[in-house]
């Protein structure tokens, strides 16, 4: 303060005031030239709010208001009428408007002039790329057939153009990256446990304990699912957190148990097992809906807390602490499912596990346990089901994965692909997907998109699979367009209940001077006309088909719009709904596989390697946002957790540049920064996914971090479902140039 | 008087983000670092950990913002002219008049302002303030300073600081410490505090509650220890005004000779006094 106070006294001496008056009068010289000081106004001011929008960031779908000044949108912020986000919206919704404006969109319908993976970009014409898509998809299904075409479709506006693919044209050949490189597994283990699949539906805020296994709320951030999770921690609820990375979530828990990565399974029959013994479940629950109960006693019978603290790495009496605690608050108790499931490639058995210790405590239709929300209803409108290509999908001819999620596991397609066998496949359609960052071994995508006589990728953004494409279509963003109707209930069930519809509208208009994007709607039908398929073309345009599936709700737009963008009606009670539960599941007994749900072991590391296990940062869904300029600023690379420990003897330190190499010589094409902490087991490595863009027309997110997908080249498939195991990939640091051994 | 003041509860915040970003949407405020290397925002999240303390492993956030002092070392910094300006509380018409030079604090509210309209943009406050809660805006013709304002503006309309609209949590909340039914005051009642030490005590109003193991870790790695050393640039203070002004026209040719041998002249006392 000295030195500010002799600073001041300084400034305000005689000398000085003689300075500030030329400094006044220079500014008032001045006022002959017209000066901007740049002063913000505030979102508030000058600003019509429009509503009706759905946030396109994640899939989640947060309602929106956006404030627009002069036709632009300058700020969104949460619909204060959603009684699902309300006025929140997380990092990535409030940086929407940075993709919309995004200077590095693209643009206009693109001619790859060069290489696959190497492009040299020619603008065309929407007519022209449009007959060039049309011709050569048409050539491909009159020298083969229509099983020729591949798609790999993500998010809401993907949905229109691969029902016409799937269901029009007639190709089986669909990976939904949602399902195969996420979320199948669990969905498909719920299916055939209680018999509906899990969503995240687990009554957290009235739960008095709540269960995770790896999941990470706070790095994953879905607003309303958040709500959840903190009201219930607010309302007291223990919180339990299986991961082998203190994380977000681990940092809210009361136990965390640092499991090894893979033995979850194991870690879950023991509690059963010992849940069963001891007779801490709920035996009426189980006599009254459970099937196959004694079959299942029997088939984890071996699993006692010793046998599962060897395999998992963590004290018994840990497991006991979990188990009794559970036991306790059953069953206001959420067993939560998870989201992204496809872990270790034995993952229909862990979700079969969750989905079996859900009905064990029976926590089933009660307060806090698993509750299903009643949704509203409205109409469905989309293309007519012309043929159901499934009977041709590459599982059933192979006789492989019977618990696939709808589609064809990916790794059937680019195996066939490359094969040849049982049929050839040489078109890729690519609608929103980037399987370049979403599919594990990179090297065998890209064999496989040398494969092709013709792939065509649409996206709003340039991704490292846009660099493969031959015609690349730039699509209307989330704000754009019409294509989404959102509905659902509040997500408090102690509240009164109410359920809500709402569309997504454009908030601002898609035409400028500056761009030629289109939405999926009008893209996919001009494809349509030009294969023949005209005559099916269930809607003229985006806004249609939204109008029809408000209708079945018996609302319009125009009514929307008067309801401030969503309408809300009286709901119904959700509770007291109970599902028949398959403990030990024969169907999937005869079909091969444990009937019971088993701990399958999953690959081991190599000596000096440490297991590559990945999540997320709150900042980023995938690789979507890497290219967001508030978002990149926020977390501009991912860094490398190391066990700080570990970190030491290698003679790392927190900070350093480093970059990774896997089991198989595959190096990170760019680098990141070393994390040292004591919040991670010895024998993992952790980044986050989302990371190391390697496509230059990205000008902020090119080579930004590492590419954790990069480094995933094992190809683990989870036997029953076909989904991919994503954490057996294993990885050695390189600093200097040097690689060096982990010692675990 | 009131005082405004902001608690953050990090018992509460996942440390998502979404505050720092709808502040930067609210105020469009550019990303990366200023001419001077201060990073450019007005609200902050720091991710701390998983670090051990003495009370347990800690993975927490520094959720930071201006602190609106009581006695903000920004303010004893700038070196604009004292003007008399009369500031009126919008609640009881109550009139004060007071010396202020281009930042100052509220006499009825307690936060800390910039008049933008005068503000030279030489940095001196932002390098002044021990928290890295200022910085020079320099998107516009001029560079201002620029920091968190309490979203003044907003709540005068009647609508929430941006940061505490958006949050998912229910983190941050906003209130006046001189109403001790607030719920900021019963928060300083269980034990919310402002990051002070012994070498940085100026009274912040941005207090933060937590259990054990995260104020520990926040409080060790985020406390500022010493008061910045902010040497009064003239040369930059000048030579950045002149700078701006001098594409615009020859008539300023001749206030830079004048002010040039002026600042010659106003080193040599600074060199003096020190």
């Amino acid at each position: 303060m000295a030195i500010n106070l002799t600073r001041r006294k300084f400034l305000q001496s005689a000398t000085c005031a003689a300075a500030a008056i030329p400094f006044a009068r220079m500014a008032k010289a001045e006022d002959n030239f017209v000066r901007k000081p740049y002063v913000a106004p505030g979102s508030f001011a000058g600003t019509k709010s429009v509503t009706g929008g759905i946030c396109g960031m994640c899939f989640w779908r947060c309602q929106l208001v956006g404030k627009v000044r002069d036709g632009k949108l300058i700020k969104l912020e949460g619909n204060p009428k959603s009684i699902d986000n309300g006025k929140s919206i997380c990092a990535r919704g409030n940086a929407g408007i940075k993709l919309l404006y995004d200077p590095d969109r693209l643009k206009y319908p693109m001619k790859n002039i060069g290489k696959r993976g190497a492009p040299v970009w020619k603008r065309i014409s929407w007519e022209e790329a449009l007959d060039e898509c049309a011709s050569r998809m048409n050539a491909i299904i009159d020298e083969y057939d229509e099983t020729a075409l591949s798609i790999f479709p993500h998010g809401s506006s993907a949905k229109y153009p691969m029902e016409f693919f799937e269901y029009v044209v007639g190709t089986p050949n669909n990976s939904e990256a949602s399902f195969f490189q996420c979320r199948g597994a669990r969905d498909m283990a719920y299916l055939n446990t209680i018999g509906a699949p899990a969503d995240e539906d687990v009554d957290m805020p009235n739960a008095k304990a709540i269960f995770m296994l790896g999941t990470h709320l706070g790095e994953n951030v879905h607003v309303s699912h958040l709500k959840k999770y903190l009201k219930g921690l607010e309302n007291g609820a223990k919180l339990i957190v299986v991961d082998p990375r203190f994380s977000s979530s681990a940092a809210k828990a009361d136990i965390w148990v640092q499991i090894k990565p893979g033995t979850d399974t194991a870690f879950l029959v023991a509690i059963m097992n010992y849940l069963v013994k001891e007779e801490k479940y709920d035996e009426d629950y189980v006599d009254f809906y459970g099937y196959g109960f004694e079959e299942f006693v029997e088939g984890i019978s071996h699993a006692t807390l010793d046998w599962a603290a060897k395999i998992c790495d963590v004290p018994a009496k840990q497991i006991k602490q979990v188990a009794d605690l559970l036991a306790e608050n059953a069953p206001n108790v959420s067993i939560h499912p998870g989201r992204h499931t496809s872990w270790s490639g034995n993952d229909f058995q862990r979700e079969r596990g969750l989905a079996c210790l859900t009905a064990l405590l029976g926590t089933i239709g009660v307060k806090g346990g698993f509750v299903k929300p009643v949704n509203p209803k409205v109409g469905r409108c989309g293309w007519p089901r012309l043929v159901n290509p499934h009977e041709d999908s590459l599982h059933y001819l192979a006789h492989k994965y019977p618990y696939s999620p709808p589609g064809t596991p990916t790794d059937l397609i680019r195996e066939t692909a490359l094969s040849g066998d049982p049929y050839p496949i040489k078109g890729m359609i690519v609608w929103g997907q980037n399987p370049m960052q979403t599919i594990p071994d990179q090297q065998l995508t890209i064999k496989m998109i040398e494969k092709m006589d013709f792939v065509m990728v649409c996206d709003v953004m340039p991704t490292d699979i846009t660099m493969y494409a031959d015609i690349l279509l730039p699509e209307t963003c989330y704000l754009e367009r019409y294509d989404y109707v959102k509905k659902g209930t509040q997500w408090d069930y102690s509240q009164p209940h109410q359920q809500y519809i709402s569309a997504r509208v454009p908030l601002v208009s898609p035409t400028a001077a500056d761009h030629e994007r289109k939405d999926s709607v009008w893209i996919t039908n001009e494809l349509a006309k030009r294969m023949d398929y005209e005559e099916e073309i269930p809607v003229k345009t985006s806004k249609e088909m939204v109008e029809n599936i408000l209708a079945g709700a018996g609302l319009s737009l125009k009514q929307l719009e008067q309801e401030d963008g969503i309408h809300i009606q009286p709901g119904q009670d959700p509770y007291d709904v109970q599902y028949d539960v398959s403990f030990y599941n024969s169907s999937v007994a005869e079909a091969g596989f444990p009937g019971a749900p088993t701990y399958l072991p999953c690959p081991q590391p190599p000596k000096g390697h440490a297991r590559l296990i990945y999540g997320r940062v709150p900042v980023h869904s995938f690789n979507r946002t890497q290219n967001n300029a508030w978002l990149y600023n926020e977390i501009p690379r991912n860094p490398v957790w190391i066990n700080d420990e570990v970190a030491t003897t290698m003679g790392l330190k927190d900070g350093d540049e480093i970059s990774l190499v896997n089991e198989v010589g595959i190096e990170s094409a760019s680098s990141s920064i070393l994390k040292t902490t004591p919040g991670i087991r010895k024998d993992v490595i952790y980044t986050s996914h989302g990371y190391g863009s390697r496509n230059p027309q990205l000008s902020i997110g090119v080579n930004a971090g590492i590419d954790d997908n990069a480094l995933i080249s094992a190809r683990t498939i989870d036997p029953e479902t076909g989904t991919h195991g994503m954490r057996n990939s294993f990885v050695r640091i390189i600093k200097q140039g040097k690689i060096l051994d982990i010692p675990a | 008087m009131s005082q405004y003041a902001m608690v953050i509860d990090l018992e509460k915040c996942v440390g998502c983000h979404a505050c720092a970003i709808a502040c930067r949407a609210e105020w469009e405020v550019p990303v990366g670092k200023d001419s001077e290397g201060r990073e450019q925002h007005r609200c902050w999240v720091q991710r701390l950990g998983p670090a051990k303390t003495p009370h347990g492993l800690s993975y927490t956030y520094y959720p930071g913002l201006c602190n609106h002092c009581d006695e903000p070392s920004c303010v004893a910094a700038c070196p604009y002219d004292l003007e008399t300006r009369t500031f009126v509380d919008p609640v009881t018409g109550k009139k004060v008049t007071m010396e202020v030079s281009a930042t100052w604090k509220d006499p009825f509210d307690g936060t800390v302002q910039i008049n933008k309209e005068v503000c030279w943009g030489c940095g001196a406050c932002a390098d002044a303030c021990p928290y890295g809660a200022r910085y020079v805006n320099e998107e516009g013709e001029d560079p201002k300073a620029d920091k968190c304002t309490f979203c003044v503006e907003r709540l005068a309309v009647g609508k929430e600081p941006a940061c505490v609209q958006t949050c998912l949590a229910g983190a941050r909340i906003f209130g006046d410490l001189s109403d001790p039914d607030s719920e900021v005051s019963k928060y300083v009642k269980k034990g919310a505090v402002g990051l002070e030490s012994s070498a940085v005590k100026i009274g912040p109003n941005v207090l933060y509650f937590g259990n054990k193991r995260d104020m520990s870790l926040l409080k060790s790695t985020c406390t500022p220890l010493t008061m910045p050393v902010a040497d009064i640039n003239t040369r930059r203070l000048l030579m950045g005004r002149l700078a701006k002004s001098s594409f615009k026209g020859l008539k300023n040719f001749a206030l830079i000779g004048m002010v040039g041998g002026l600042m010659i002249e106003n080193a040599s006392d600074k060199d003096s006094e020190e």
